[in-house]
Formats: structure tokens, sequence, C-alpha cells
């Protein structure tokens, strides 16, 4: 069996085993995810050794699928299997007293097994595919508990917001494959040649679908109906990192008009994401809008022209906000609830969460020698060296502060004040997920150096203190202010609109959503009509009927045949004694009968009429048939 | 050799036919026959499959004599895009005598005239003579009319004769051109295969036939505006003559439009392709747009055909505009896979709305909600079709829509639009699942029962078939693609 199967596989298998089975859904995805992490890291080994890995499998005619593993592609592997790891090991604590095991553990290895297929693609079209399925998984697992409406809402939300911007995915994968001639990924990028500016922004917007980038953020908040496992999933290291994923592997492609789309919204993303996360009242929401705030971040060093960068901050952030994740669903566990009403003093009550979630805060701050320090270095120092640093070097600051920022509020919130703490069952299963993921998030900026080196991609022209020094300023500046100040006098005016989400112009709902709902009506009302005047053009074919007297009464006996012919059916079946045909045929007959002395409704009228023309057709038929055959 | 097209043909009329004569046979004797008759048409249709086609021209051709002086014959054989809708075929009307073996209305004339629509529906795919298939297409009319106006809901009367006059009408156009296509042969015959090979045709005659044609097939189809009948019959139609009406009678349209209009007329069609394509993009995104106003389940997936059976039009117009031969082969892959697609998906579809309506008496998707908590193995059963119709990778839609949008970027850059459908289809989809399936369960249908073993005989096949389809297009993409790649315009 080739290797790069290894990381799909097991997770797949585990998910129809859990389905069909019905019971162990725990331990059979646990076997998954920890063969899958085996089955990357031996793949992540053998690409160190430099093997490429390809596989081709059955697809379309002239497009196989492709499956490869690069230094990138596995690197990504092992994220992906080792965040799900934990989260797994964690869930099966958080998920103890739920119903529904089989599914919620099926969809979670399916989730992780078209995750791995979706890294290790290497072709567009199964690219493509295990993007849209993953947006599937996640409606499942979003939507989870179902019979709740706000999740049912949310869950239908995430879908169709990732699938509405998908199709710039189907329309830039349908360039790029037109294009090269093949759906290859490796040959698109070994072109050398950059797609169009317009396959460029469609691939953006595809990415800000998935990665949650203004406008398209609204859905990953209201996302968190979802069980906390599932939300950690999705913004570390599946659903979210895809957009970022993409944007990183077709870097090559984009063409310096598209990276400055690409960082540009970055940048915007990243303040405008902050600040909203500045403004929430719930614990799990702010780290949604955190998620879409850090993958700005990555936006920006994409567009900076250093995918080096954006993919070392996408691996810090996938452990960090993981472990925050984790975390947050160990208070809510303890308090019933994720408002920081109901959270209050809960890092007391909880002291080995609230570390790990501490620990992992500090590091998405940026504090050295935590894993954020050295990739939010990168990423600002990438965006130094870019032609747009202008622009992208103070909104990756502003991003960075808002972020210290943000957590600061959030560490303090959670640890002042009291409240009534439960007792939380499977709180072993959920510290092992939570220290798991955040001692990576702590230390994994000691692998970066070897990483980089592995990794062969461009790094960042060192821009040397200046970097560094200003993001550790913009860090701390900003830990203090949300430690020291309250969120209400720091965002003043601005904090009401940024507590609603920044709606601009009512949201998409407002701007897409009901205006095609509109638009539908319309075409329903649009129905009616169609079908009113369909009628009518059978009113008016009647009365042009009848204005003929002669055709009629050729047309009378034309359908006296069929009429016959009818009642000698009608005779036949009525050996099979079954009136209600029978009736119908006597119906039928009596109907052409009177057809004869005009018709008088449009029911019967009409069938009998077109019964006729086709009667006549017929016969007109036979008679050029007849008559060609007698002229041979 | 056994002459395997001919008895599969034949085979649901033979069954007809002896219940009919049967003397006061027992309902169960009656389903008993039809699915016997219907099973043995698969295995026929199976055998079919088992001996291929070559990728030239038709393979597995019956011929015998009919009426030499005109040329006229009994013709019959399949190639790489009439395969497919034979196995179509003869899969839906087995899992459609197996759902309607609980039926004791007068059960005698309902399966006969169902097995007498198997045999027009798989002679309009196999006849290679252009009486034969008029034939064959119009036959089927008849029995989709009696379906409707006995065995129909409230309204079935005027929803049945919407759909005969529209369709009967529509179909004349069609006599035409055959004629047309008769009298323009140098040496006059009905076979189709001689109009294939060289286009009787030419100029303003061609253009004249093609758009005879288009007229026809639009109906069918059914394509805006000539659509109207479509929800009317839907909504009245029983559950099987839906499953089959959209299963089976749409692909008449889309197959014609490939083997008449594009075969016989290439030339012509390719100066009107254009326009051809954008009824095609008018019908997908129209047909969609419509399907997010419904209310009524039934009517929303009626709508969704509307919109489907538009990208099909889009594909073969691509195929018809196209110099690249690779690029016509993939619209035209894309295109023949989404009828097969459409097919499987879209009778599971009408399958599980029926059985809704069957337990609670409504089609409203408001009165409903949290059904995948009450009866989850049909709630389930729905998910997984709606989301195979919103075109999901690795569910049957993905690989025909993905090739139709993949030759239409190549060919019509602008037309590409037409994905916007995809987006519209999925808020349907979304809505229509959100509404009904999610959501708090509601007291009135706590007894709601789940699937019976009849009812998951009758789906489970579609939905395994539509995966199938889905993650591994290539068993039928491979029959397909022999004739597509070979196809000379």
């Amino acid at each position: 069996m080739n290797a790069v199967l290894l990381p799909i596989l097991p997770p797949l298998i585990a998910a129809l085993a859990a389905l069909i089975l019905r019971r162990g859904g725990a331990a059979l995805a646990l076997a998954g995810v920890a063969l899958s992490l085996a089955g990357s890291l031996w793949l992540l080994a053998g690409v160190v050794d430099g093997q490429a890995q390809p596989l081709i499998l059955p697809g379309l005619p002239d497009m196989p699928l492709r499956l490869v593993a690069g230094p990138m592609t596995a690197l990504l592997s092992v994220a992906v299997a080792t965040v799900g790891t934990f989260v797994l090991i964690y869930a099966v604590g958080y998920m103890k007293r739920e119903s529904g095991q089989a599914r919620f553990y099926a969809v979670m290895s399916l989730f992780l097994a078209t995750m791995q297929a979706l890294v290790l693609a290497g072709d567009w079209i199964l690219l493509l595919a295990a993007w849209e399925l993953i947006g599937l998984c996640s409606y499942l697992l979003i939507g989870f508990w179902f019979q709740r409406p706000e999740a049912a809402n949310a869950a239908s939300r995430a879908f169709l917001y990732t699938r509405s911007a998908d199709l710039g995915l189907y329309v830039a994968v349908f360039m790029l494959i037109g294009s090269a001639g093949t759906s290859e990924i490796a040959a698109s990028l070994d072109a050398g040649v950059s797609a169009s500016t317009a396959a460029g922004l469609l691939l953006l917007l595809a990415a800000m679908g998935k990665s949650a980038q203004v406008p398209l953020q609204d859905w990953l908040m209201r996302a968190m109906a979802g069980p906390t496992p599932v939300s950690a999933l999705l913004h570390s290291a599946t659903l979210v990192a895809a957009g970022a994923i993409l944007l990183i592997r077709s870097a090559p492609l984009l063409t310096p008009e598209a990276l400055f789309a690409v960082g540009l919204v970055g940048g915007i993303t990243t303040v405008a994401a902050g600040v909203i996360a500045l403004a929430e009242r719930d614990l799990k929401r702010l780290l949604a809008a955190s998620t879409a705030s850090q993958y700005g971040l990555m936006l920006i060093a994409v567009g900076a022209g250093v995918p080096l960068a954006a993919l070392l901050h996408l691996l810090a952030h996938a452990a960090i906000k993981s472990s925050l994740f984790l975390a947050a669903g160990d208070f809510q566990h303890a308090r019933e609830g994720t408002g920081f009403d109901q959270l209050k003093g809960v890092g007391r009550a909880r002291p080995w969460a609230f570390a790990g979630f501490a620990l992992a805060a500090l590091a998405l701050a940026g504090i050295p020698p935590l894993s954020g320090f050295f990739s939010k270095d990168a990423v600002i120092a990438a965006a130094l060296s870019a032609p747009g640093a202008v622009w992208l070097v103070p909104l990756a600051l502003a991003g960075t502060l808002l972020t210290g920022a943000y957590m600061a509020r959030a560490l303090r919130l959670l640890w002042r004040g009291s409240g009534d703490t439960r007792p939380v069952a499977g709180t072993g299963w959920m510290r092992a997920g939570i220290w798991g993921l955040a001692i990576p998030a702590a230390g994994l900026g000691l692998a970066f150096g070897p990483l980089e080196t592995m990794l062969d991609l461009p790094a960042p022209e060192t821009a040397g203190m200046g970097a560094i020094l200003s993001g550790l300023v913009a860090a701390l500046g900003g830990l203090a202010l949300g430690w020291l100040v309250p969120v209400k006098r720091l965002l003043g005016p601005a904090h009401q609109w940024a507590e609603s989400g920044l709606v601009v112009a009512g949201g998409l709902t407002a701007c897409i959503g009901r205006p095609a709902m509109a638009v539908a009506r319309r075409c329903d009302r649009l129905e009616d009509h169609l079908y009113a005047a369909a009628l009518g053009v059978g009113h008016a074919a009647v009365n042009l009927a009848r204005g003929g007297e002669r055709l009629e009464q050729r047309l009378y006996l034309a359908v006296l045949g069929v009429g016959r012919a009818n009642l000698a059916v009608g005779r036949w079946v009525r050996g099979g004694d079954e009136r209600g045909i029978d009736g119908l045929i006597f119906a039928l007959v009596a109907g052409v009968r009177a057809l004869g002395a005009r018709a008088r409704t449009l029911q019967s009228g009409l069938i009998h009429h077109s019964l006729a023309i086709s009667a006549v057709a017929t016969a007109v038929l036979l008679a050029i048939l007849f008559s060609a055959s007698l002229s041979f | 050799m056994l002459p395997l097209v001919s008895l599969t043909l034949f085979l649901p009329l033979v069954g007809a036919v002896l219940i009919l004569c049967l003397p006061k046979p027992t309902a169960r004797t009656v389903h008993g026959i039809a699915i016997v008759s219907a099973a043995l048409t698969l295995v026929g249709a199976l055998a079919m499959w088992l001996q291929g086609v070559s990728g030239d021209g038709f393979s597995q051709v019956e011929e015998l004599e009919w009426m030499p002086a005109i040329g006229a014959a009994y013709r019959v054989g399949v190639d790489g895009i009439s395969l497919p809708l034979v196995l179509l075929s003869a899969v839906l009307f087995l899992v459609s005598f197996i759902y309607t073996s609980s039926l004791r209305d007068r059960p005698r004339a309902y399966v006969a005239l169902i097995l007498l629509l198997e045999t027009t529906a798989i002679g309009t795919f196999t006849a290679l003579d252009g009486i034969l298939f008029y034939v064959f297409f119009e036959v089927s009319l008849v029995s989709m009319y009696f379906m409707i106006a006995g065995w129909g809901h409230e309204d079935r009367q005027r929803a049945a004769l919407m759909f005969f006059i529209y369709t009967l009408l529509g179909s004349l156009p069609l006599l035409l051109a055959i004629l047309g296509l008769y009298l323009g042969s140098p040496d006059p015959t009905f076979d189709m295969r001689a109009w294939i090979a060289n286009p009787p045709l030419e100029g303003a005659a061609a253009m004249w036939a093609l758009i005879a044609m288009l007229i026809t097939f639009a109906v069918k189809i059914p394509a805006i505006p000539l659509h109207t009948w479509l929800p009317a019959a839907h909504v009245q139609a029983p559950t099987v003559g839906s499953v089959i009406l959209a299963g089976i009678m749409l692909k008449f349209g889309t197959y014609g439009l490939v083997r008449f209009a594009l075969q016989m007329t290439p030339e012509a069609f390719r100066e009107a392709g254009i326009v051809v394509l954008v009824f095609g993009v008018v019908s997908a995104i129209y047909g969609a747009f419509a399907a997010l106003a419904q209310t009524d389940l039934k009517r929303l997936v009626a709508y969704t055909s509307v919109n489907h059976m538009g990208y099909v039009i889009v594909g073969v117009s691509a195929a018809a505009l196209t110099l690249d031969p690779a690029v016509r082969a993939t619209a035209l892959d894309g295109a023949v896979l989404q009828m097969f697609s459409h097919g499987l998906v879209t009778g599971a579809l009408f399958f599980l709305v029926g059985m809704i309506q069957e337990r609670a008496h409504t089609r409203e998707m408001g009165e409903f909600g949290g059904l995948l908590k009450t009866v989850p193995l049909l709630g389930w059963s729905f998910v997984l079709a709606a989301f195979a119709s919103l075109g999901l990778p690795g569910l049957a839609h993905f690989p025909a829509e993905f090739q139709i949008f993949l030759a239409t970027l190549g060919t019509t850059p602008i037309a590409v639009v037409v994905i916007l459908g995809i987006a519209i289809i999925a808020g349907t989809f979304l809505k229509a699942l959100r509404e009904t399936f999610l959501g708090e369960p509601r007291d009135r249908w706590n007894k709601m029962p789940d699937l019976s073993p009849r009812e998951i005989l009758a789906v489970a096949p579609l939905l395994v078939l539509t995966v199938a389809t889905g993650v591994a297009p290539s068993w039928v993409l491979d029959v397909i693609h022999r004739t597509t790649s070979a196809l000379v315009l």
C-alpha cells in the first residue's frame, strides 16, 4: 500500500465502522486517528529522506485523482493528525453524557480523513472534492444538536456561506485546468507562469469563505452552537485552516495584484475581527473571532509573498487555538455555559485547564519564547519586506496589539470574580487533551528552524530587530491594555458596533440572502402566470379549432376512430373488472362524442383536439410513407 | 447468441400481457409478476452492460425487416450514451415495483401500465430507427397519462391533461423533423445510424429540423418557458409516477437532444448553439430560484429537476459549440452522467417525499420539524439524497456537473455563471432540511413510523448507486467516454 494513504484510510475506516457497529465509536475513532498520526509521521520521515510519494487513483476520464506527499503537505498532515488525536482524546471526556455518540465519532473521523485528503491532494479535483466534503462534515458537526434551532441555523449558515464562496474555487480550478491542460496541482505550479489575476481572486474568494475573512466572517461566530471539540477542530486544523492552506499552496500562482488583494483582505480582517473579539461577551465567540483575526495575519503573510511565514503561523495557531477551545469546553462544563457572566472566576476553580488556557493565550499574543512569538515575528517580517509594507505592517501590528488585548481581557474575566462550579465528569480525558496541545503550543517555536530547512521555501529577508521589537511592543501593549482597561473605555463609541459584529449595511443576509429570496418569490409568481398562460393557449387552440367548420367535420371523423379504439380497449380492460379505468375510458369516449357537437368545457375539449391532431398527423405520415413506398 | 437488447426491451411487456391475461389474479400475484419481470429486465440490462460498447458507433445491434419499401426496420442497439440510461431505467423500474407492491387500489391496471412504460422507456433509448423511436416516445405518454389521471392526487385530471397535451403537441414537431431527415436522406431510410453517419440535411432545412427537434425536446426536458406542465404533473402524480417521470421520462428529452439534435444536425446546432446554451443557463438558474421559493417538498424537488436538466442542456450545447474533441468529450461525459445521476438522486428524493406524504398527508415544510429525530432512517436518507442533489463531491451529481462546468468554461467562459445554480440549490435544500428535519420534533408526528423493509428496499439501491457513482464515477464514465471520445460531428 502506498504510504500516502496511511493518514487517510484509518479514520475513514473508523468512520464507517462506527456507523455500522453503532457502538465503540470513541475507541474506533481514537484508533483511527492514532494510526493516522503514525501514518503521517511515517510519511513525513519518508519525505525528509527526499522520496516523493505519488499515488494515482481513478477519477474522471483523462483526469485521474492524485495524492502526493511533499514536505509541506506531509507536515500539514502531521498537524491535522496531531490536533485530531488530542481533540478526540478530549472528546471522550467531554461527550461522555451525550447521546448520538456513534454519529459524533463517525463524522469526526470522516472529517479528519477528508481533511487529510485535502492536505495531501495532488490534483485540483480531489482538492475541490475534499474542500466541499469538509463543509459537509462541519454542517453535520455544528448541527450535532440538531433539535436546537440555533444549532440548525448555524449549521445551515456555515454550509451556505462556505458553499457560496466555494464557487470561486470551482471556477478557479476550471481556469487552472484549462490553462495547464491537466488537473495536476504540481503541473499548475511548475508551469512557472502565474495564473490570471481573476483566477487568483477567485481562489481568494474561496479562502475567504472557509477562513471566515471579512465580509464572510459571520458564520464562524454562530458556529459556536456546536460541541466544543468540534470548534477546536474546525478552527485549528480543518475547516478554517483549509482556506489558508489553499492560499499557501497556490501562492506561486498569484499575480502581484492578487497578492495585494490577499494581503488587504487579511489585514482588514485581522483588525476588524480583532475588534469584534475584544467586544465579545462570550468566551467561545471571542475565540471564534480571534480565529478569523489570526487567519487574517496568515493572509497578510501570503500577500506579502512569504507563504512560509503563513505556514508557521498556521501550525502555531493550530496548537494554540485548539488548546484554547478545549480549555473553554472544560469551563463550559464547569459552569453550564460560555458567557463571560457565567465564567467569572472559573479559572481559580479549574486551575489545570486555566493554566493551559493562559499558556496558549500568551503564546497567541506572541510572548517569547512561546510559539506564537516566532510565527508572528515571521509574519511581521514578511509584511515589512513586502511591496505593500505601508499597508500591511500597520495592519499586522494592529492585529497583534488586538490579539494581546482580547486575550488579556479573557484571562482577566476568567480569573476575577466568583461563581458556582459544578463537578465535571471526564476531567482526566479533557485535561490530557488540553495539555497534549498546550505543550506544542508553547514549544513549537523551537522546531521552526529545522522545519524551515526541510520546507525549503523562501524565508522573509531578515528585517532584524525591527520586526521583533515592534511585534513585542504591540503584544505587550495589547496585553497591558486588555488587562487594565475595560473594553468599553478601550473601544469608546465603537463598542456597540463591535459587539454587534461590525455589521455593515445589514450584513450579507440583507445584501444577498433577502434579494435572493425576493428573486425566488418573483420566479414563483411568474410560474403562476406561465401556468395560466399555458392554459390560455389551450383555450385559444380550442377556439381556433371551433372556427373551421370543415376541419371540425374531418376532425370529428378522425376522433370518432380514436374513440372507437378507446371503446374497444375499454371493453377489453373491463374483462379485468377494474372499474376505475373503465370509467375513465368511458368518460373519454363520451367526451369524444361530445366534441363532435362542440366541446363545452376546456378540459374535455382540449385533450380530444390533441388526440385528433395526432391522429391527423399520423394519417399524414402514413400517407406520405405510403406514397413514398409506391414511388419505389 | 441471445438477442439481449430485444429480450430486455420486451420482457416488461411480456409481464404486462401475462398480468392482463390471467383471470382474476390477486394483488400479490400481480406485484409478484411485475417484480420478477422487472428483475429479469435488470438482469438483461446488466448482461448488456457486461457486453459493453465499442467506441465506434452502436453495439449489440439487432435488426429485423419491417417495412423495407420505405427503409423502416426494427433496429435496436446501444452505445455509451444510451447504455447507462437503459441500466438506469431497469433499476428505477424495479425499485418502483418494489415500492408499489403495497398498492391495493386496482393494482392490475396500474402495474400493467408501468410495465408498458418500462418497455417504451427502454425502447426509446435503444431504438435505432426513426419510426420505432417515435412510436416508443409517444406510447410512453399514454401510460403516464393514465397513471396520473387514475392514481394521482386531488387535482389529477387537470394535471394529467396538461401533461398530455403539452407533451403530445410538443412531440409533433419531432415527427416533422423525422420526416425531414427521411426525405433528405440520399437513399431514403429511417435508419438513425445512417442519419448520424451522414447528416442528411443542410442549411435552412437542417436549421428547421433542429428547431422542430428543440421544441419537442424542450417540452420534454423541460426547458424554460415550456416547463409549466412539470410541477403540475409532479404534484398530482402518484409517487411512482413522479419517480419515473423525473427519473426516466425527462431523459427522453435530453437523450433526444444528444441523439437527434446534436448528432443528426450538428452544423445547425453549432450555429444555434449559443441560443440553446442561453436557454440552458436560464433554465438552470430560473429552476433553482423557483425551487428556492417552494414550501411544498414535492414541488421543490420538481423544480430542482428543471435546474439539473438545465445543466444537461448547457453541457450538450457546449459540446456542439466547441471544436476541440477533448472538450466535447468532457461536456458530453458530464451531460450523460448528469442524466444518469439525476435519475438516481431525484428518484430517491421523490420516493422519500412520497413516503413522508403517505405518513403525514401533507408535504408542506412548515408543518414538520425535527423529523430526523422522529424517523431517523427516512431523515438521514433524505439528507444524503439532498446533499447529492446539491452536488456534493462523493455523490453522483458532482462528477457530472464538474465536467459540464469545466467544458463550459473552456467553450463559452461567460456561461459559467450557470454555476450560481449550485449555490441556490444548496440554499434550497438547506432550508428544506432545516424546516423539515432539523429543529424541535413536533408532538403531532410522534407516532410516525420509520421506513418499512419495503421502503428501504425501494430507496436503498438508489442511494447506494448514488454513492458508488460519486466515489468512483469511472464505472459509468468509462462506458460513456468510450462513445463520446470517438464521436465525430
